[in-house]
């Protein structure tokens, strides 16, 4: 088991950095020591809060100088309305490092990123990751709905990333969705098998799946499930098993939230 | 100056170091919450609803967050009543306190092959008899909503176990007295009051229920009004030993449902948000009984005061 640990931080910095999208960072030594690629954490929005209720489960977006924690999120409803109000200095009980997180790639394994808007989060730190033990470029595709909700093109030119970006209205990037580009790059001839790791929408990762049986290809998705404690007790965050023989469901809390894709049953999601 | 209250309290014949339990299904099986604090530190741990054979649970959707509330329909996802004996009650067995098992039938059969079960299990302590979760075709809440039923079930599981046997009640019934009466006639030793409101959230956008069972239940500070009131009538009506729950989340919660008669509280959602919330029940109790110089929270129990009287028939006088 993991290990894991509730600490109340304190919140270095909370900005908006596009529309509806903010980057929030805190200092903890103990979590930033434990935190891999993939993982998550719970995070309380105030002990006398009580709607919203529940902690929001967050991807950790990065590490910074081995003590910094980032979470990246866009204001979707309550609980990241309220998230986006915290100002520097204010504490919040954070619970993590939870899940299982990414499994790194070999050394000399292509690799092959897919994001779609937030699903960015959890690929960033693992290219983050990857990018002091490797030294050969990331392939990514990166997806947003228009070029209003883009982020952190800065950031990925600093690491060692080869990133096509699209925008659904082509105002940014080329024109369409991400498993365009997957169509198109899978259409020609590899000369290496690239391993997915992908991350965003379900319908987004549906497709990507299907696609990685197709090829043939080795595939890691990270899911998000509607949850209320991240630790397993809930049994909130079902996802239905491909064979459920053994499981019929998986958590995606424990058993997650990273799975190979050929795990997920995938005509019901 | 009182230096260390009396915390103990008695359910049954079952005697608890405090009156802070978790509650079923939001407790796990007893490791998970471990990095968190001691266990050995609550009143008494009633582990997630068994059955007789493993439960896959509902499809999802199973959860969604209304206002001051958790709307769950899980199903009883659970591994099933020898899996747990085997595999999870070794560990639970380190923990300094009593170990309830809540347990779950399809058929009243079922009940009492599960009572007889774990009557040959020394380390559990008591049972608590789930006739109330609203997420089960069948069994549950339907059992829970018929006096006659909730009898039998009581009578069946109480004629194959000599361990203290508790029914936690639905509040899904027009009058819950009756049904703690007539599990109380039938033996019943304790009774905790209560499992969630049925509810339902809809998805405006497409037209659907939010959860893939349609219906759910409710918890969490939404209900704890109408939970406290439940309790404040059942204590009223029979002579054993209440065992309120309904979002607690603080120990102010925790006296309300003691005031009004419970004589043991559990906690349930709130473990869900903050997983030291039963250890910290238990410290701010004793440190409410320190700062008020009560020696013993028996004193608490019962203890509210209706028109400057102490509340002991108390019943719903008002609505009458």
């Amino acid at each position: 088991m993991n290990k894991t640990l509730e600490e109340v931080v304190s919140i270095e910095f909370n900005r908006q950095i596009g529309i509806d999208t903010c980057l929030m960072g805190f200092r903890s030594t103990s979590l930033a020591s434990l935190a891999k690629p993939g993982q998550f954490l719970m995070i309380h929005l105030g002990r006398e809060t009580k709607d919203p209720l529940l902690r929001r489960p967050f991807s950790i977006h990065g590490i910074k100088d081995k003590n910094k924690l980032m979470i990246l999120y866009r204001i979707i409803g309550k609980g990241t309305s309220l998230l986006s109000t915290f100002k520097e200095g204010d504490p919040i009980s954070v619970i993590g490092p939870l899940g299982n997180g990414f499994n790194l790639p070999r050394p000399n394994e292509r690799t092959l990123f897919v994001a779609g808007g937030m699903g960015i989060a959890p690929l960033f730190f693992l290219t983050q990751v990857l990018n002091e033990v490797q030294k050969h470029k990331f392939k990514m595709f990166l997806g947003f709905p228009t070029s209003q909700e883009v982020v952190l093109l800065d950031q990925l030119k600093d690491l060692n990333v080869d990133l096509s970006l699209t925008t659904e209205d082509g105002s940014l990037g080329i024109k369409g969705l991400v498993t365009d580009l997957l169509d198109q790059y899978l259409g020609q001839r590899l000369t290496k098998r690239p391993v997915i790791y992908a991350c965003g929408p379900t319908p987004m990762l549906k497709k990507i799946a299907q696609k990685s049986f197709t090829f043939n290809l080795k595939c890691y998705v990270s899911l998000e499930g509607s949850m209320a404690c991240g630790l397993g007790i809930c049994q909130g965050c079902a996802v239905k098993a491909a064979n459920s023989k053994d499981k019929p469901y998986y958590y995606v809390c424990q058993d997650g939230p990273v799975f190979p894709a050929e795990m997920i049953d995938w005509e019901v999601m | 100056m009182v230096s260390s209250p009396n915390l103990s309290v008695e359910i049954g014949g079952l005697k608890l170091k405090n009156p802070v339990i978790t509650a079923s299904g939001t407790f796990g099986y007893g490791n998970e919450l471990i990095p968190f604090y001691d266990p050995s530190l609550l009143g008494a741990i009633i582990v997630k609803g068994l059955s007789l054979r493993p439960m896959p649970g509902n499809p999802p959707p199973r959860i969604v967050e209304t206002p001051c509330g958790l709307l769950n329909a899980i199903g009883l996802a659970n591994i099933g009543i020898e899996t747990f004996i085997e595999e999870k009650l070794p560990f639970l067995s380190k923990i300094n306190t009593p170990i309830i098992t809540n347990i779950y039938g399809h058929t009243i059969k079922d009940y009492a092959k599960m009572a007889k079960r774990i009557e040959s299990v020394d380390r559990i302590a008591a049972i608590e008899i789930n006739i109330s979760c609203p997420n089960v075709e069948e069994g549950g809440m339907a059992f829970g909503t018929d006096p006659d039923i909730a009898a039998m079930v009581t009578d069946q599981v109480v004629k194959n176990t000599t361990k203290p046997v508790i029914v936690k009640l639905t509040p899904n019934v027009t009058d819950i007295t009756i049904i703690a009466k007539a599990v109380e006639s039938a033996g019943a030793k304790a009774i905790s009051v209560t499992n969630t409101f049925l509810g339902m959230a809809v998805d405006v956008a497409t037209r659907r229920p939010k959860l893939a069972n349609i219906t759910g239940g409710l918890s969490g500070p939404a209900i704890k009004p109408m939970a406290l009131y439940l309790v404040h009538k059942v204590v009223a009506n029979v002579k054993i030993p209440v065992i309120g729950l309904g979002g607690i989340m603080d120990y102010r919660d925790a006296l309300e449902f003691l005031l009004v008669g419970a004589r043991a509280i559990q906690v349930g959602t709130a473990n869900l948000i903050n997983p030291k919330t039963a250890m910290e029940i238990v410290n701010s109790l004793t440190d409410f009984c320190v700062r008020e110089k009560i020696s013993n929270i028996n004193q608490i129990i019962g203890g509210l005061k209706v028109n400057g009287e102490n509340h002991e028939k108390g019943g719903d006088k008002k609505n009458k």
